[in-house]
């Protein structure tokens, strides 16, 4: 068959006239394309619409949606469905090209299928925005280091903390669940791709061309508003706050892509014998999350689109003195909102979750209780949303019941923390680099957690809300706990991967640097916010100074931090030691492919007949029929790929 | 690099690991029982002593119970935390293996304990429902105003970036700094002419959003004379930073020496529509 295909390769193709289009397009020609698009209908719109009242951000609405469309149509997007609707389907070689067959590194920049190169897509474009989002965090901090605004001023500034918030938002959103809910997943169940392999490339490369979007903030004035854009004052801001909200309703459409494909593939391609009992973990938490943030995240693109007509139509939603409530928008944002944190946590957890046995090598503690901690998070989740409201004046006699929901909340966590340390209790406590990561989450998800319960409290949040006590809480929970728990999935699953070992001594100094920097920062945070220092201030009394350098020289090591782990991930990925198939020792099935698999994983399908955390018991096998492909050896991913 | 399967791990009978499991539960129980007590202990400590110097002094009924609240959410949180954090730390320090090549051998299959997770849930449905009843109580009393004194109604109205305050009952007068009489209950009424707001006084422990074309309302006693800050808490533009202003509370002589001062009459009410509030010509 690889003959066949060797020799299909670049002739042309008789079966499929005209069909030789897809293989001359990639990310560039949609850059190309998008690119040139933006530039004509921006020149055409703007001249046209100069007089109107809000010709300004209708010719910018217009100019990014023309971007975005003609980056998907520039990257071949839309080739498949075009060639369905012509009656022209794609052949075998067609699919087999789609998935990235023998294209070395070139597929990583076209409208590729397999679900691996879709996963490594999302690492390195989360690992990128993760960099600009982090960036932006030393600015911030760079700014509050002594009071006065010296560095960027009122306005610059403002931009900058909006822009952080959303950017790191999207990155810990698409961070476990982007790369190993498409990686690691479908192997973990013992698929061979996911269930609708083209709308997997569709999510990524519908993400993708919000990037610039985002970016394009930066030069249409910025937004003065923070990543919430409450209005009325999205109302007012500069154009800069269209692209907020295409952006976000790009993400809001990749993300339901990605999720709808997640859940399908997880409910319908398990292998033969994994009943939901012998599910992972993981992919029970990355399936939770996807329906969590298929209900959730809709709202905040509703919120957006109304905001963009308001802005451009003069539509009214949220503009109190045209009749629109701002606190509609209010409501609408936080539906997101605070489901968005569990879509964020989730992921990660489950990935704690599911390293914890093998770093212990113990059976997971309570496995039922941690996924009935997981599915009480998420309809709770959705229950809460107005403990953001508390204060906001919106129907006060809700504050009771929401505080209900929210210290509920606790519940389900404390049930994570009770399998999380009765796996580790009695266990072989295996100090390689993901345990570390295991017990930075501990510490620091509980010290989120807690604060949390401070926040879930409608007095004491007459002091805290607003207040940079805010922030350093969920700080604790998204970064001293997700991100955390995003890293030790790097760790873990990187020799999967790339076929490479993840350097553990550089490693392990990036994770105490983090780890120390991280409370630093966060820990002279809460002093500040219960002194009653406000969030997203650009400068503060003098009172506030102390506690604003410890934090900025916290935030300092963070990402000196952040730089070694990027060292460590980048150096491993070039010349790390060549990874065995399961240098773990772990039982999940992606653990019994190649490192990195072949493409389509599994040459025989694999049949279950156990769970995936038998330690220590001899009789409970996962798999006993681990369909090793015929292609053996090291698949040259990352040789081939550095050539 | 040739790929072949993992063998899966030998069934771990070797002695050292037919000890651990012989060890007494009743005597690990108390070795950790120790290390956890101890954690409690200092958690106890540090969670009193960090609000108590963080927190912003009281002047008002209200932050004394939210600091009282705060206080008791840190107690309760101590053991809880010491739990966790004890059971990581005794693990790690006694059944550590080490960063060997090779993962060890695999440790004891414990599923599950019933009665343990049972205890578990039970303990932290109680710990939730404590404090939900102590929240709730004390929102009622931050919420209800004390009828032994006749309260004072404020109007304070947010623009981008200055506060303004109207006292309607003292003949109307207005003030960019806000002047309060002690031990007198204050009614807020808090609208913005522009975007939203959000009306703090950190030392007194209140805070509402105002927002345009509504009115919003919170309350809260003053106990305590002296200065105390007025601030923004919601983003609201370019120099949201600067959006604050000082407050004073007088005595009540003080109070109505002041309302004089500013050409307001004490007990005269000017009736004031604040939906109607017209931005003022100052800006910040």
């Amino acid at each position: 068959m690889a003959d066949t295909l060797t020799v299909e390769k670049g002739t042309a193709h008789s079966g499929n006239p005209g069909g030789g289009i897809m293989r001359k397009l990639s990310m560039w020609t949609g850059l190309a394309v998008g690119i040139l698009a933006a530039a004509i209908v921006y020149l055409i719109c703007s001249s046209a619409w100069a007089a109107n009242d809000q010709g300004q951000d209708q010719a910018v609405i217009a100019a990014e949606v023309a971007w975005v469309i003609g980056f998907l149509v520039g990257v071949g997007a839309f080739v498949a469905p075009f060639r369905w609707l012509l009656g022209k389907d794609q052949d075998h070689a067609d699919e087999m090209f789609l998935a990235g067959k023998d294209q070395g590194i070139g597929r990583y920049f076209r409208f590729t299928t397999d679900h691996k190169v879709v996963g490594i897509q999302y690492l390195v474009l989360a690992m990128t925005t993760f960099g600009v989002g982090g960036l932006l965090a030393m600015m911030i901090r760079t700014e509050l280091a002594t009071p006065g605004e010296k560095v960027f001023g009122g306005q610059i500034y403002n931009s900058i903390v909006g822009v952080h918030g959303i950017i790191m938002i999207v990155s810990t959103i698409i961070m476990v669940v982007g790369p190993w809910g498409n990686f690691i997943m479908p192997i973990m169940i013992g698929a061979r791709d996911m269930a609708f392999p083209r709308l997997n490339a569709l999510s990524f490369w519908t993400l993708f061309p919000a990037v610039p979007v985002f970016l394009s903030i930066g030069v249409l004035g910025g937004i003065p508003t923070g990543w919430v854009a409450y209005a009325p004052l999205s109302d007012q801001a500069p154009p800069g706050m269209d692209a907020f909200a295409i952006a976000i309703i790009l993400f809001v459409i990749s993300s339901g892509i990605g999720a709808v494909n997640l859940i399908v593939t997880a409910t319908t391609m398990r292998a033969h014998g994994m009943t939901w009992n012998r599910t992972p973990i993981f992919v029970l938490g990355v399936t939770a999350t996807s329906v969590l943030g298929l209900i959730a995240l809709p709202c905040f693109e509703v919120g957006m689109i109304y905001t963009l007509l308001d802005r451009s139509q003069q539509a009214s939603f949220f503009v109190p003195d045209q009749g629109g409530s701002q606190w509609l928008y209010a409501n609408l944002f936080w539906l997101m909102g605070h489901p968005e944190v569990y879509v964020i946590l989730i992921p990660a957890t489950a990935a704690i979750l599911e390293m914890t046995p093998v770093f212990t090598r113990k059976p997971l503690y309570g496995a039922r209780i941690a996924v009935m901690g997981i599915v009480a998070l998420v309809a709770l989740s959705v229950l809460v949303w107005a403990h953001h409201m508390f204060l906001s004046g919106w129907a006060p006699t809700l504050a009771g019941p929401f505080m209900l929901t929210t210290e509920l909340i606790s519940i389900p966590t404390g049930m994570i923390f009770l399998v999380l340390i009765g796996t580790i209790w009695r266990g072989k406590i295996w100090t390689r680099l993901p345990m570390l990561f295991i017990y930075g989450f501990l510490w620091n998800f509980m010290i989120g957690g807690i604060t949390g319960i401070f926040l879930s409290d409608v007095p004491a949040d007459n002091e805290l809300h607003g207040a940079l006590f805010v922030t350093a809480h969920f700080h604790y929970t998204l970064l001293g706990g997700a991100m955390i728990g995003g890293m030790a999935a790097i760790v873990y699953w990187f020799s999967k991967m790339t076929g490479r070992m993840f350097d553990e001594r550089i490693g392990t100094w990036s994770f105490y640097t983090v780890m120390i920097g991280f409370n630093v920062t966060f820990m002279a945070m809460f002093y500040n916010g219960l002194a009653g220092m406000p969030r997203r201030v650009a400068d503060y009394d003098p009172q506030y100074a102390v506690g604003n350098l410890i934090s900025t020289v916290g935030a300092y090591t963070i990402g000196i931090g952040m730089i070694l782990f990027l060292y460590a991930t980048v150096s491993s990925w070039r010349n790390g030691p060549i990874a065995s198939a399961n240098p773990w020792h772990a039982k999940t099935l992606e653990w019994y492919v190649p490192s990195p698999p072949p493409l389509e994983n599994f040459e025989h399908l694999p049949v279950v007949t156990g769970d995936a955390y038998g330690y220590g018991e001899p009789d409970n096998i996962h798999t006993t029929h681990p369909g090793v492909p015929a292609v053996t050896g090291v698949p040259a991913l990352v040789e081939g790929d550095a050539s | 690099m040739s790929f072949d399967v993992e063998e899966l791990p030998e069934a771990s009978d070797g002695p050292s690991l037919r000890e651990r499991a012989k060890t007494p539960n009743g005597q690990l129980v108390i070795k950790v029982g120790v290390v956890v007590l101890v954690l409690t202990v200092l958690l106890l400590v540090f969670g009193i002593w960090w609000p108590l110097v963080s927190l912003s002094p009281s002047a008002s009924d209200t932050q004394d119970e939210v600091k009282n609240t705060i206080l008791v959410f840190s107690i309760a949180a101590a053991p809880v935390m010491a739990l966790v954090w004890g059971i990581a730390y005794y693990s790690i320090r006694h059944w550590r293996v080490g960063a060997t090549e090779e993962p060890p051998e695999d440790g004891p299959a414990i599923r599950d304990n019933t009665r343990l997770s049972l205890i578990w849930v039970v303990g932290s449905a109680l710990l939730t429902a404590f404090l939900l009843v102590w929240g709730l109580s004390a929102l009622t009393s931050t919420t209800t105003l004390p009828t032994d004194a006749k309260p004072l109604t404020i109007n304070v109205v947010g623009q981008q970036w200055v506060w303004n305050f109207q006292y309607p009952e003292d003949g109307g007068i207005t003030s960019s700094e806000l002047i309060i009489p002690k031990d007198r209950p204050i009614i807020f009424n808090v609208t913005s002419v522009d975007v939203i707001h959000s009306f703090w006084i950190p030392e007194m422990g209140i805070k509402i959003d105002a927002n345009p074309s509504v009115t919003t309302t919170t309350m809260t006693t003053p106990n305590k004379l002296g200065m105390f800050n007025v601030r923004c808490a919601e983003l609201c533009g370019l120099n949201h930073a600067y959006m604050e202003t000082t407050g004073n509370v007088l005595s009540s002589n003080d109070f109505d020496a002041w309302v004089t001062s500013k050409g307001g009459t004490v007990g005269v009410n000017v009736p004031l529509d604040i939906n109607k509030v017209e931005a003022s010509s100052s800006n910040g």
